[in-house]
């Protein structure tokens, strides 16, 4: 059950997914969208740090490296409350499932690696809603840089945590950042009731993991109506070539 | 001297005790004449050899041009719109209020949390959600608050160019028609300033009186409050 923060449920179900950089959560949701979809559920996605109104207020503040870890905190606050009101809850009111890839927990983690009071932030986004389940894909710091420093890509200044001053160097600097919002994580856990992941593991039996959690709360949810037109074809005896995806469109 | 104090949070890294400069608020729902009374106290302040910075809601270099953008489309809703608002605030105690104090400066703030905590009230919002979202706000040394009734705006408002849909709280009532929506709004939002201001201790300041009279009235109290900053060589009279 998704329920508000007061403890009210709402008809649809959250499922969301956490970890650092280079867990493969975002693969494993990917997997977990697809396979929704195809069993016809409604499904929403949302994604960090993706609101349509904020979103363009953010990447000025980052491109100027302007943000403090205060306005850092508050404008991905903004983001996430956005989407929070014109995506997430909505579609939970109307009996969705929603998919987010990183929710609150990613705030708990690196803004309070930044330094930001954890209660204060707790606070700040205690109008979320609580998910079904929210999924910790757990890989040991070692795994997740190797996985993503691997072509030495350029790190953006704020993913490096270089606004922290912890090392000149980029990479180094982006090691100690994501160790500490590790350690963030890793308490979360007990904090939060989160279901842990083992992402070391091969994807398809996380992905199977993943499935067999989330089936248990999918009665009730919102179907989509398959194949809506079939009959109308059938008694209409038409062959519905201008019907999208049944490949007669050119 | 400006002594640091939070209303809960501080801002993080600040770790002075104080700061040379002064704070100063005005605070007061729309129309009230904050802007004119800033200038116009401005221009006195510079003259006695002060060194005045003017700062105002939404003014951020940060978030001003994407709140102006959102509020456009009219689709924001309201806790997105409170931390839109608290971004900007944030921006603006970081990298303007608190280093201008630092440089001595005296600096005048055209609304402060009051405000952003009254509309938001008045919209439903948690009470205790905005203020501690809003609680790393420095205590200033003086907060005026500017009030006067509906119908003594009235007469402003429609002057400075009508009944804007936010200033009438179009977002959330249920009313069509600008003027009754905009005196139902502001009625509600000056019942909830006044309680803000007894909470946090605001001066109250009567703005229905023509403006110089609020203006020497502030200059008054405001004098009191730098004598501390003038060189007793300068005497503690103002001109």
């Amino acid at each position: 059950m998704a329920t508000l923060p007061d403890g009210t449920p709402l008809p649809g179900k959250l499922f969301i997914v956490e970890g650092i950089d280079g867990s493969g959560k975002s693969t494993q949701l990917d997997l977990l969208r697809k396979w929704l979809t195809n069993e016809g559920y409604v499904v929403v996605f949302t994604e960090w740090n993706s609101s349509s109104i904020v979103r363009k207020t953010t990447k000025k503040g980052k491109r100027a490296q302007a943000l403090t870890p205060l306005s850092f905190h508050l404008i991905h606050a903004a983001d996430f409350a956005d989407r929070t009101e014109r995506q997430i809850l909505p579609a939970l009111k109307a009996g969705a499932i929603v998919l987010a890839d990183r929710y609150i927990y990613t705030a708990f983690g690196r803004d309070g690696a930044r330094g930001m009071d954890p209660d204060y932030i707790r606070k700040v986004y205690s109008f979320a809603v609580r998910p079904t389940v929210a999924f910790y894909f757990r890989v040991p710091l070692k795994e997740s840089l190797q996985r993503i420093l691997v072509g030495r890509p350029t790190l953006k200044y704020y993913e490096a945590g270089m606004d922290l001053g912890l090392d000149p160097d980029p990479y180094k600097s982006f090691r100690i950042f994501q160790g500490r919002i590790l350690e963030r994580y890793d308490d979360m856990v007990d904090e939060f009731g989160l279901t842990v992941i083992d992402a070391t593991g091969p994807l398809v039996e996380q992905q199977q993991t993943v499935r067999l959690i989330v089936e248990p709360h999918l009665e009730g949810v919102l179907e989509v109506e398959r194949v809506a037109w079939s009959k109308a074809l059938v008694e209409g005896q038409l062959h519905g070539r201008y019907l999208p995806g049944l490949g007669y469109e050119q | 001297m400006t002594k640091i104090e939070h209303y809960g949070y501080g801002v993080p890294g600040l770790k002075r005790r104080t700061l040379p400069g002064k704070l100063i608020v005005l605070e007061g729902t729309d129309g009230v004449g904050r802007s004119t009374q800033i200038a116009l106290l401005l221009e006195w302040l510079e003259a006695n050899g002060y060194a005045a910075v003017r700062t105002g809601l939404a003014r951020s270099t940060l978030a001003s041009r994407g709140i102006r953008q959102a509020k456009e489309g009219h689709t924001m809703g309201d806790l997105t719109l409170n931390l839109f608002y608290a971004t900007d605030f944030a921006d603006r105690i970081e990298k303007q209020i608190i280093p201008a104090l630092r440089a001595g400066m005296v600096c005048i703030t055209d609304r402060y949390i009051y405000s952003m905590i009254a509309r938001a009230v008045v919209r439903g919002v948690d009470e205790e959600w905005i203020k501690t979202t809003l609680s790393f706000a420095l205590v200033p040394d003086v907060v005026f608050y500017l009030r006067a009734e509906t119908q003594d705006l009235l007469p402003r408002v429609l002057n400075a160019g009508g009944f804007d849909y936010w200033e009438s709280g179009m977002d959330f009532l249920p009313l069509d028609d600008p003027y009754e929506a905009w005196i139902e709004y502001q009625t509600r939002l000056i019942a909830q300033m006044d309680a803000i201001a007894a909470e946090y201790d605001c001066t109250t300041i009567d703005a229905a009186r023509p403006v110089d009279e609020v203006f020497f009235d502030l200059r008054g109290r405001i004098s009191e409050l730098l004598v501390e900053m003038r060189p007793a060589r300068l005497g503690k009279k103002m001109e």
